[in-house]
C-alpha cells in the first residue's frame, strides 16, 4: 500500500529535496509538481528551471520511516500481522480477519477510507501473496481506477491478474529490468513463457532476489516462500495487584505501591528497559478509577525511586468505599542496561540529581524545573539559556551516538575565558546608574547605584561587546565592561553603553550588569 | 581567448587619480592579514591601502597566513597610492606557532618564499602535498629564517601549551641562578635527541630564541578584551626577561569596523556554522581594524617602545618587490653564445628551410626589422624559450602538433622558428603593434598542443627546468554573486528555496552585483531586514578572492629558483604545480609567461592527417595543406561546417553565408566579428553592408592641420572602416585620439573591467573630446568609442584571430576533401567541439561518407577507416569507444584475439578473449554481434547463457549435465525497428538504422508537418508546422531573454525562436519536451541574400513525447543546456555541454 503523497492540501507544487552529490536532488514531488513535469530523481536546480514556483520542502526519511511505522502499527486493526514494506508501503495479513469487515471487498474500502481520513492517499491491493499484492497495488491499472476499486486477487487469479503488468512489478532492480526488456521479455505474461530451464541458465548466478527474476515470479505465484519480518511491537510493562479487602485509608496503601514497583522493576530488568513515564492506577470498588502520572529525566527501574515518585501524592486520593485493585504501568520505557555501582555500592551522581529532578518535577511541574545551560555568545545575558530540566537530562540519549557527539561538538560548554572575568550573578536586567568619567572613554571614577554612591579604587577594562549585528537593530550599541572594586571592597561589573560619535544615539549610559563574589 | 574570471578587479588605477604621500608616521602596522589569507581577512589590498593613507600611514605591512597571493596587488596598489609597501608574511607552524616574518632584504625574502614552497610541495614527511594546504614546521622555519625578522605571536590563552620537537642546538648552559655566562663556551649543554618539549611559551621562549636568531620582538595587541593592560604588561615582562621587545600590532582583519559583518561571514563559511551558532568562533568586537597611528600610540602609551619597535622593524624591512628582476632561463641557448645571435641564426636557418626557392624579400625585410626589436627589448631568450618547447613537441614520435598564438606569434620569426604557421609572405605580419618599445609589456604567445598529449609537454617542462624553476601560474577564483548569494544566504540561515530564488535572479553569472529590482521580481520581500542584510553582504563578498586554482596552462620559467622568486604549491591535479601570482600579477612584475594550452581541434587535425597518410597516401603538416582552395570556401559559404573549428556553433553558421568568405583573411574577420564584443558593440551589420557594397566604405579624416588624412584608413582598411579587434581600437586611441602610450594602456585594462565598474566617462570625455578636437566629426567620435566599450572583456584580438583562422581553414580542408577522413577523426578526438557524435557522424553520411555500425568482427577501439573500394571514399566503420561503458584494455584483449581468425560464435568469442559476461553483454546491448548473425536481442540471450567463470573442461560435463543442454532456442518476440533506434541511442548515443522521428513521419505528414528539408523552400513569413527531437536548448546571457531551440528530425534540423513572451507560457515544454511539434513562421535574413539563414519564430508548442514513448517506453528527458556559445568557452560549472545531452536517454526508467 504506497503511500503516494504526504499533503494534497497544498497546491502548491512541492518537492522534498535532499542533499546529493551535485546539489539537491528531489526524492518526491507532490501531484502539483508532477502535473509542472517534475519527478523524482531530477536534480532541485533542473526542476526549478521547468517549474519556477516550485518549492522546497527538506525530505526527512527518518521522520517519514517513523510515520510509516506507527502507520503500520495502526494498520493492525485489519489483521494480527503488519509489516513495512520499503520506504512507501505497508503490508497487512489478512487471512482470516476479512470476514470481520464484511469480506475482502468491504476490508479494503474500510482500509483506503481509513487512510484517506488520517490525510494521506494510497493504493491498495489484495492478493494471495505479499509480492502479487505488491505488484497490483504498484503497477495494476491506472491511478482512478484503483482508487475507487482496489484490486482484489484470488488464490486462483494470480498468473492471469500478474501477466499483463510489466516486469518490474516483480520487484527487479533497475539493470535486471532493463536487461528483460532488451531480451523483449516485457510483461510478467512475456517471463511465464519463456521456457524455465533457458531463464535459469541466464541468472543461475543472481542470488539477490531482486535480480533474479525467476525467485521474484516464484513469490508472487505463491510457489517460494518469501519471509518478511513482522514489526515487532514493545509492549507496555504492567504490574497488577488485588487485594482482598477494599482498602479505605490511603495511608496503607504505600506497602501496595512498593509491592507493584518491586514487580515492574523486575520485569523491566528482564527486558533491559527503564521507565519514563509511569502511570499508577488505583480501581475503587464502584468502578471509579484514579490516576497518577509521573515523568522520569532519565529512565529508571528503581523501585524505592519509582515508589517515591507517588508516595506524596497517595494523600490526594479520594478512597470512596475502597480501593481493591492496583496497577502500575510504564507507559513509555527506553533501553536501559544494567549499571555497575561503584565498590562502595554507591549510585553514580548523575543518576541522584536526576532522580532529585523526578520528585521536583513531580511536586513543582515539568516546566517549573530548569537548568541553566551555556550558550555560545558573547552577550553575557545570552550565554546562558534556562532548559526545562526533564528535557536536558535527556537531550544526547534521544538521539543517536553521533548526533549527541556532533551536538557537544558544537556547543563549547566551557566558556573560553578564565574565571574571574565574569560575575557569579548577573542581573538579569543591568540596571541604569550614574557615573563620573573623563569623556569620551575614560575609565569610572564614581558610581551611584541604587542612591548608594560608591567610589571607584580599582578598575580593569574595558573588555568590548559589540552586538550581534545580525540579530539586532543596526541602534544596538557597543558596551564596554569594566571590573570595578568600590572603597568597602565590592567588586561590581558595570559597562558603559556606546561610544561618543557612535552615531547610535546621544551621550553613552552606564549600567550595572553583575556582582562579583 | 578571454578567461572568464568573474567580476573585474578592482584596482586604484582604475577608480581613484593622484594620491599625496604621508609624512613618516611614528608607528607602521605590519599584522595585516588582506583577503589572501582566505576566508580570514575580510578586506582586500585596495581598501588597506586607501585606509593606510586616510590613516596617516607612510608605509604598510602585509603579512597573509602561509602566503605570498596577495603581496603583488599590495605593492602595485600602495605604490599607486605612494605608500612603502612591507612584504612579509604570516607563518604559522604545525606546532601551533605563528611568526610575522618579514625579509630583511631579497635573499631572505627568496628563503621565505622556498620556505613557503617547500611547506606547500611536501608534507612533513617528504610526501606530495595536498592542495591548499602548507605545513611548515619549526625546524624548517629554523632553516629559512636568516635575515627574516621574525615577531611572535602570542596566543590568546598565554597558557596554552605547545609541543616542539628539540632539536640539536647547542643550548647555552644555565647557572643555578639562572644567568647565562657568555664567556664559557665549554659548558654548551647539546641536545642530541630527546623527547619533544611540551610547555607553555613562556617556558619554550628560550628554545625559540636558540633557534631562530631573528626573532627579536613579541606582538602585543590592544584589543579590548578587559585585561589587556594585564596581558601586554605580561607579555613585555616575558619578553624582557628573554632579551626581546614587544611590538605593537592591532591584528588587523579589515580596514573599517564595519566590515566586521563580513569578516563574521567569512568565519562561519570558514567553520562551516550558522551565524547563530557560531558563537565564540567570532570575534567579541570590531576592534581588528587597521587604526592610525596615533590610535595605535595612545593605546600603547604605557609602552612607547612598542610603537617605535614596529617602525624599526618596518624600516629594517628594506626589500620591494621591485627587486626581483626576472631572467630568462639560460638553459636552450648554448653555453657562450649570445642570446640575440642564437635567435638570427636560428631564424635565418628557418626561412631557408620554409623557403627553399629563396626566402621572398617582404620576408627578408621583416625578419630584420623583428630582430632588431627584439634585441632592443632583450626578449630573444623568450623565444628561444618557447622554440626549445615547440620543438620538443615536433621532436616526439608521433610529433605532438602545435601552433603559437598570441600578440608575438605573429611574426615572420615565430614562423621561421616553426611556432606558427601562418606564412608571414602570404599575410601581413603585425608584430609590431604589439610588442613596441613604449609599452613596457611583456610580449605573448600562447601555444596550443593536442590536448590528449599536452601533459606530456608540461611534464617535459618540469623536468627540463625543474620544479623549483618552473611552476604555473595561479587563477584567483573570485567569489561571484551565485556563490556569494549561496554562500551568505545559508550562514545566514535562509532557507535554500530562498538562497535559490535570489540567485535564480542571475541567470548567467556575469553581472557583479545583485540587481534590487530582480530580487523583487522573485516574489522575496525587500523590506526583510535580514534579507537586506544578506544582499548588503553578498554585495561585499562579490569580488572576494575565494581560493587558488591553477591557470590553465600559463607557465612561468626562470633562471634561478622560481621558489625563491615566489611560493609554489601543489596542485589538485597530481604532478602539477603553481606559483600563488596570477597573471595580473606576473604582468606587474614584469615577469614572463609562456601560455601550453591544449587544443581539442589539434588532436583532431594530427589524427586526420595519419589517416589521410594511411589511405590516401598523402602526408600533410599544418604548414603545407594547400593555400586559398576555392571549395574550401565554397563549401564554408554554405554554412557546411559541422566539426570545422570555430565556425561550427549555429551564431557562426548564420554569418558564414553572409560574409561569403573568400580569403583567409575573410577567415580572420569572420572567427573574430562573431563575438560578444563587436556583436554588443553593433559592428556586424555596417561590416557586412560595407562588404556587400550596400555602404561605401569611407575613413573619417582630422583636419588637415593635425595629421595625415589617412590616419584611418591605415588603421581600418583591412576591415573596410569597422574596427573589430581590440588592437584596432587601441591605435584608434593613440592615432586618432592622441593617447599616451601610458593612457592607452589604461584604456585597454579598462576595457576589461567598463561592464562592471561603470569607468565608462572619464575615458568616454578624453577620448571622445581629443578625437573632435581633432577634427573628427562628434558622431563618429562618439561611435568609435561605443564601439571599444562593447569590446569589454570579450574583445578577440587579431593575432588569435588569424591563428585560429588557420586551423579554420584546414579543418576546413579537411572535411572538404576527406570527410571520412575528417569525421573519423572527429570521432576519436571526441569529448571536443559543439556537436554530439550522432550530429558528426549524420553530417558525414549526408556527405556521402558510409558509415558502418560498430561489429565484434570488424571495429577497433578508435573508429576505423576500412579499405576504398572503387575509388569512392572510405567507408568509416564505428569503434568500440562509441560504446558507452567499455574499456580499452578489454578492447584489447579483444583485438588480440581476433587476430587469428575471426569469431563465429558468441560462445567461442567467449572462450578466446576470456571477457567478462558483463563486457560481452554490452557488447550485445550495443548490437555488435550481426557479422555473427545474430541481432542485438539473440546476442544478449546468448550472452546471458554463459558463466562469468570459464569452466574447466571436466566441470563443464558435469554442468551440462545438471542444466541439459539447451534443447531450443527459446522463441524470444522479434525487436522492433523502432525499439532497435532506441536502444541504439542508449548505447552509442546515434543510431545508423534510422532517425525516431522517421517512424513518426506518416503521423505527421498527415497532420500537414513540414520536414526540416523542405522548409528551404518556404518563403518568409509563412506559417508551418515543423516537429523534431530537441538537440540544444540555449538561452544566451546576452539575449535578453530569448530561448533558442534546435529541433532536428530524419532530414535534418531546424532552429527556433523563442521570444520571452511565449518562453513563459510554454516553459514546461521547453525545458522539458524532448519532442517537440512547433507552430511559427518562417522568418528569413536578408532575403535572397542567404537563402540558407532561416528560423522558426515559435507562436504555439506542443509536447510531442507522447509520440517517442511509442516507439520505446524507456526514455527520459534530455537535461537543459544553459550554454552560450556566443560567449564561449562555455562555463563549466552550469548545466552541460550539448555536446554531452544526449537526444534520447541512457537506460533508466521511469513509471
Amino acid at each position: 500500500m504506497p503511500v503516494v503523497s504526504a499533503n494534497e492540501l497544498q497546491e502548491r507544487p512541492t518537492a522534498l529535496v535532499s542533499e546529493g552529490t551535485h546539489g539537491l536532488v528531489i526524492a518526491a514531488a507532490n501531484a502539483a509538481a508532477i502535473a509542472a513535469g517534475v519527478g523524482p530523481s531530477a536534480r532541485f536546480a533542473d526542476a526549478r528551471a521547468i517549474c519556477p514556483q516550485l518549492q522546497s520542502v527538506p525530505h526527512d526519511p527518518q521522520g517519514d520511516a517513523a510515520l510509516l511505522e506507527r502507520l503500520t502499527r495502526w494498520s493492525r486493526r485489519w489483521g494480527p500481522w503488519t509489516a513495512l514494506d520499503g520506504a512507501d508501503g505497508l503490508l497487512i495479513d489478512t487471512t482470516g480477519s476479512a470476514h470481520l469487515f464484511g469480506g475482502k471487498q468491504a476490508t479494503i474500502a474500510q482500509m483506503l477510507r481509513s487512510i484517506s481520513q488520517v490525510g494521506y492517499s494510497a493504493r491498495a491491493a489484495m492478493a494471495p501473496t505479499a509480492a502479487a499484492a505488491w505488484a497490483l497495488a504498484r503497477f495494476g491499472g491506472d491511478a482512478q481506477r484503483s482508487q475507487s476499486t482496489p484490486a482484489i486477487c484470488e488464490a486462483d487469479q494470480i498468473t492471469s491478474a500478474l501477466a499483463p503488468l510489466p516486469v518490474a512489478a516483480l520487484r527487479l532492480d533497475t539493470p535486471t529490468v532493463l536487461l528483460l526488456k532488451r531480451l523483449g521479455l516485457k510483461t510478467i505474461g512475456d517471463l511465464m513463457a519463456v521456457p524455465r530451464e533457458g531463464l535459469v541458465r541466464r541468472f543461475r548466478n543472481r542470488r539477490d532476489p531482486a535480480a533474479n527474476p525467476l525467485i521474484r515470479l516464484d513469490q508472487a505465484l505463491g510457489s517460494a516462500r518469501e519471509a518478511i519480518p513482522a514489526l515487532e511491537t514493545e509492549p507496555a510493562q504492567r504490574a497488577f495487584a488485588r487485594v482482598a479487602e477494599p482498602i479505605l485509608h490511603v495511608a496503607i496503601l504505600l506497602p501496595v505501591l512498593e509491592t507493584l514497583s518491586q514487580q515492574l522493576s523486575g520485569s523491566l530488568r528482564k527486558r533491559h528497559r527503564g521507565a519514563r513515564r509511569l502511570g499508577f492506577e488505583a480501581f475503587r470498588i464502584d468502578g471509579h478509577v484514579a490516576r497518577l502520572e509521573a515523568e522520569l529525566a532519565r529512565p529508571t527501574r528503581d523501585p524505592a525511586h519509582m515508589t517515591k515518585l507517588f508516595a506524596e501524592r497517595l494523600e490526594g486520593l479520594e478512597a470512596g468505599f475502597g480501593f481493591d485493585a492496583f496497577a502500575l504501568t510504564a507507559l513509555w520505557h527506553e533501553e536501559l542496561d544494567a549499571a555497575q555501582p561503584d565498590l562502595s555500592g554507591a549510585v553514580p551522581d548523575d543518576a541522584l540529581l536526576a532522580s532529585m529532578i523526578d520528585r521536583l518535577v513531580v511536586r513543582l511541574g515539568r516546566h517549573n524545573v530548569r537548568l541553566p545551560q551555556p550558550r555560545a555568545s558573547h552577550m553575557p545575558e545570552r550565554s546562558v539559556v534556562w532548559v526545562s530540566a526533564v528535557e536536558k537530562l535527556s537531550l544526547p540519549r534521544s538521539r543517536s551516538k553521533a548526533a549527541a557527539a556532533r551536538f557537544n561538538a558544537k556547543t563549547p560548554h566551557q566558556l573560553p575565558l578564565p574565571f574571574h572575568q565574569r560575575p557569579l550573578r548577573l542581573l538579569d536586567t543591568p540596571e541604569p546608574i550614574a557615573v563620573l568619567y573623563i569623556t569620551p572613554d575614560g575609565v569610572p571614577r564614581r558610581f551611584t547605584w541604587r542612591r548608594v554612591q560608591h567610589e571607584v579604587i580599582k578598575v580593569e577594562g574595558p573588555e568590548r561587546i559589540a552586538p550581534e549585528w545580525w540579530r539586532e537593530k543596526s541602534t544596538a550599541r557597543l558596551r564596554d565592561y569594566y571590573r570595578v572594586e568600590d572603597q568597602a571592597g565590592a567588586r561590581y561589573w558595570i559597562y558603559r553603553g556606546g561610544l561618543v560619535g557612535d552615531g547610535r544615539g546621544g551621550a553613552p549610559d552606564w549600567y550595572l550588569h553583575g556582582l562579583f563574589a | 581567448m578571454p578567461e572568464r574570471e568573474g567580476p573585474g578587479k578592482r584596482t586604484l588605477k582604475a577608480t581613484r587619480g593622484d594620491f599625496a604621500a604621508n609624512p613618516r608616521a611614528p608607528f607602521v602596522e605590519l599584522g595585516l592579514v588582506s583577503a589572501f589569507s582566505f576566508l580570514r581577512g575580510a578586506s582586500d589590498a585596495v581598501d588597506l591601502v586607501l585606509r593606510a593613507l586616510e590613516a596617516g600611514y607612510d608605509a604598510i605591512g602585509m603579512a597573509d597566513i602561509n602566503s605570498m597571493a596577495g603581496v603583488v596587488r599590495l605593492h602595485v596598489e600602495a605604490k599607486e597610492a605612494r605608500l612603502r609597501p612591507v612584504i612579509g608574511c604570516r607563518i604559522e607552524t604545525t606546532e601551533g606557532l605563528a611568526f610575522l616574518a618579514y625579509p630583511q632584504n631579497r635573499t631572505a625574502y627568496g628563503r621565505l618564499c622556498a620556505l613557503i614552497s617547500a611547506g606547500r610541495m611536501a608534507t612533513p614527511d617528504g610526501a606530495w602535498q595536498a592542495k591548499d594546504i602548507c605545513q611548515i614546521t619549526l625546524a624548517m622555519l629554523e632553516r629559512h629564517a636568516d635575515g627574516v625578522q621574525l615577531i611572535l605571536l602570542p596566543p590568546d590563552d598565554l597558557e596554552t601549551e605547545f609541543t616542539a620537537e628539540r632539536n640539536s642546538v647547542p643550548l647555552p648552559f644555565r647557572d643555578g641562578d639562572g644567568t647565562v655566562d657568555p664567556s664559557s663556551g665549554a659548558n654548551h649543554l647539546r641536545l642530541v635527541h630527546s623527547a619533544p618539549l611540551t610547555a607553555t611559551l613562556d617556558a619554550l621562549l628560550p628554545q625559540l630564541i636558540a633557534r631562530l636568531p631573528s626573532l627579536r620582538h613579541i606582538a602585543a595587541s590592544y584589543l579590548y578584551r578587559g585585561d589587556d593592560i594585564a596581558r601586554i604588561a605580561r607579555i613585555d615582562a616575558m619578553a624582557r626577561g628573554h632579551g626581546l621587545s614587544i611590538l605593537a600590532t592591532n591584528d588587523v582583519h579589515y580596514a573599517t569596523p564595519d566590515r566586521r559583518p563580513l569578516q563574521d561571514v567569512m568565519t562561519c563559511i570558514r567553520e562551516k556554522v550558522l551565524l547563530r551558532d557560531a558563537g565564540y568562533r567570532l570575534h567579541a568586537n570590531a576592534e581588528r581594524h587597521l587604526k592610525s597611528p596615533a590610535q595605535m600610540a595612545a593605546l600603547f602609551a604605557l609602552w612607547p617602545h612598542a610603537i617605535t619597535a614596529a617602525r624599526g622593524v618596518a624600516d629594517a624591512c628594506a626589500f620591494s618587490l621591485d627587486e626581483l628582476h626576472y631572467e630568462y632561463p639560460e638553459d636552450p641557448i648554448p653555453l657562450g653564445l649570445d642570446p640575440d645571435q642564437r635567435l638570427a641564426d636560428l631564424t635565418w636557418q628557418g626561412a631557408h628551410t620554409h623557403y627553399p626557392g629563396g626566402v621572398p624579400g617582404k620576408v627578408v625585410q621583416l625578419i630584420d626589422k623583428e630582430l632588431v626589436l627584439i634585441g632592443k627589448l632583450r626578449i630573444a631568450r623568450y623565444f628561444l624559450t618557447i622554440k626549445d618547447i615547440v620543438d620538443f613537441a615536433r621532436a616526439q614520435d608521433p610529433p605532438i602538433l602545435c601552433q603559437g598564438r598570441g600578440s608575438a606569434a605573429n611574426s615572420a620569426v615565430c614562423f621561421c622558428l616553426g611556432i606558427t604557421g601562418v606564412n608571414p609572405a602570404e599575410h601581413e605580419m603585425l608584430i609590431e603593434r604589439f610588442i613596441s618599445e613604449e609599452r613596457k609589456e611583456p610580449p605573448d604567445i600562447d601555444v596550443d598542443f593536442e590536448h590528449e598529449r599536452r601533459e606530456e609537454v608540461i611534464q617535459y617542462i618540469y623536468r627540463r627546468y625543474g620544479r623549483h624553476r618552473a611552476g604555473l601560474c595561479a587563477t584567483v577564483i573570485h567569489y561571484r554573486p551565485r556563490s556569494a548569494i549561496r554562500e551568505v544566504g545559508k550562514v545566514m540561515g535562509l532557507s535554500e528555496d530562498v538562497t535559490s530564488a535570489l540567485a535564480g535572479t542571475i541567470w548567467g553569472s556575469w553581472g557583479s552585483a545583485v540587481e534590487e529590482k530582480r530580487v523583487d521580481e522573485a516574489g522575496l520581500d525587500l523590506d526583510d531586514p535580514l534579507l537586506r542584510r544578506v544582499l548588503k553582504l553578498t554585495d561585499q563578498l562579490i569580488g572576494m578572492p575565494r581560493h587558488l586554482s591553477q591557470h590553465v596552462g600559463g607557465f612561468i620559467l626562470t633562471q634561478g629558483p622560481l621558489t625563491e622568486t615566489v611560493p609554489i604549491g601543489n596542485g589538485a591535479m597530481p604532478d602539477r604545480s603553481f606559483i600563488e601570482w596570477d597573471k595580473d600579477d606576473i604582468d606587474a612584475l614584469g615577469i614572463l609567461k609562456v601560455d601550453v594550452l591544449a587544443l581539442g581541434m589539434l588532436s583532431c587535425i594530427r589524427k586526420a592527417f595519419d589517416l589521410i597518410d594511411l589511405h590516401y597516401g598523402a602526408r600533410f603538416t599544418l604548414a603545407d595543406v594547400p593555400r586559398e582552395d576555392a571549395r574550401v570556401y565554397d563549401m564554408l559559404c554554405r554554412a557546411d561546417s559541422v566539426g570545422v573549428f570555430q565556425v561550427e556553433s549555429r551564431a557562426q553558421m548564420n554569418m558564414l553565408p553572409r560574409l561569403k568568405p573568400r580569403l583567409f583573411y575573410d577567415l580572420v574577420i569572420e572567427v573574430a566579428i562573431v563575438r560578444p564584443g563587436p556583436i554588443q558593440g553593433d559592428m556586424v551589420h555596417p561590416y557586412l553592408k560595407r562588404r556587400s557594397g550596400k555602404e561605401t566604405v569611407a575613413f573619417p579624416s582630422p583636419s588637415p592641420e593635425h595629421g595625415p588624412p589617412d590616419e584611418l584608413e591605415r588603421i581600418l582598411k583591412r576591415t573596410l572602416g569597422v574596427p573589430i579587434f581590440q588592437e584596432q581600437a587601441m591605435k584608434i586611441a593613440l592615432d586618432a585620439a592622441r593617447f599616451s602610450a601610458q593612457e592607452a594602456n589604461q584604456l585597454r585594462k579598462a576595457m576589461a573591467t567598463f561592464r562592471s565598474r561603470g569607468m565608462v566617462t572619464a575615458h568616454q570625455d578624453k577620448m571622445v573630446g581629443r578625437m573632435i578636437a581633432r577634427g573628427y566629426d562628434a558622431e563618429f567620435a562618439h561611435r568609435c568609442f561605443d564601439q571599444i566599450k562593447g569590446f569589454g572583456e570579450y574583445g578577440f584580438p587579431e593575432s588569435h584571430a588569424a591563428s585560429f583562422a588557420h586551423l579554420v581553414y584546414i579543418s576546413s580542408w579537411i572535411k572538404c576533401h576527406y570527410p571520412d577522413v575528417f569525421c573519423a577523426a572527429l570521432l576519436n578526438a571526441q569529448p571536443m567541439g559543439f556537436y554530439a557524435p550522432a550530429q558528426i557522424v549524420r553530417d558525414a553520411r549526408e556527405h556521402a561518407v558510409e558509415v558502418l555500425a560498430a561489429d565484434v568482427n570488424e571495429s577497433g577501439w578508435d573508429n576505423l577507416l576500412e579499405a576504398r573500394r572503387d575509388k569512392k571514399l572510405c567507408p568509416l566503420r564505428l569503434g568500440f569507444r562509441q560504446i558507452d561503458g567499455l574499456k580499452e584494455g578489454d578492447i584489447a584483449r579483444l583485438l588480440d584475439a581476433r587476430n587469428s581468425a575471426r569469431f563465429a560464435s558468441v560462445q567461442e568469442l567467449r572462450e578466446r578473449t576470456g571477457l567478462g559476461v558483463p563486457v560481452l553483454q554490452r557488447l550485445a546491448e550495443a548490437d555488435a554481434f550481426r557479422s555473427i548473425g545474430l541481432d542485438r536481442r539473440q546476442a544478449l540471450w546468448e550472452v546471458r547463457a554463459l558463466k562469468n567463470v570459464p569452466d574447466l573442461p571436466l566441470f563443464a560435463a558435469a554442468a551440462a549435465r545438471d542444466e541439459g543442454a539447451e534443447e531450443s532456442a527459446a522463441a524470444l518476440p522479434p525487436m522492433a525497428l523502432p525499439e532497435h533506434v532506441v536502444a541504439d541511442y542508449q548505447t552509442t548515443r546515434l543510431s545508423l538504422k534510422a532517425h525516431p522521428l522517421s517512424f513518426l513521419r506518416a503521423a505527421y505528414a498527415a497532420r500537414g508537418f513540414t520536414r526540416h528539408d523542405a522548409l528551404k523552400t518556404v518563403r518568409d513569413g509563412r506559417r508551418v508546422k515543423v516537429a523534431g527531437v530537441v538537440l540544444i536548448r540555449q538561452r544566451p546571457g546576452s539575449a535578453k531573454g530569448v530561448c533558442f531551440i534546435t529541433l532536428e528530425d530524419e532530414t535534418g534540423v531546424s532552429n527556433l525562436v523563442i521570444w520571452p513572451s511565449v518562453m513563459e507560457r510554454y516553459r514546461k515544454i521547453i525545458m522539458g519536451a524532448r519532442l517537440m511539434e512547433v507552430e511559427g513562421r518562417v522568418q528569413r535574413d536578408e532575403s535572397g541574400d542567404a537563402p540558407d539563414v532561416l528560423h522558426v519564430v515559435v507562436e504555439k508548442l506542443t509536447d510531442g513525447s507522447g509520440g517517442l514513448l511509442t516507439l520505446s517506453e524507456d526514455l527520459l528527458s534530455p537535461k537543459v543546456a544553459r550554454a552560450d556559445h556566443v560567449k564561449s568557452p562555455l562555463p563549466a560549472s552550469v548545466g552541460r555541454h550539448p555536446r554531452n545531452v544526449s537526444v534520447l536517454p541512457k537506460s533508466r526508467d521511469f513509471h
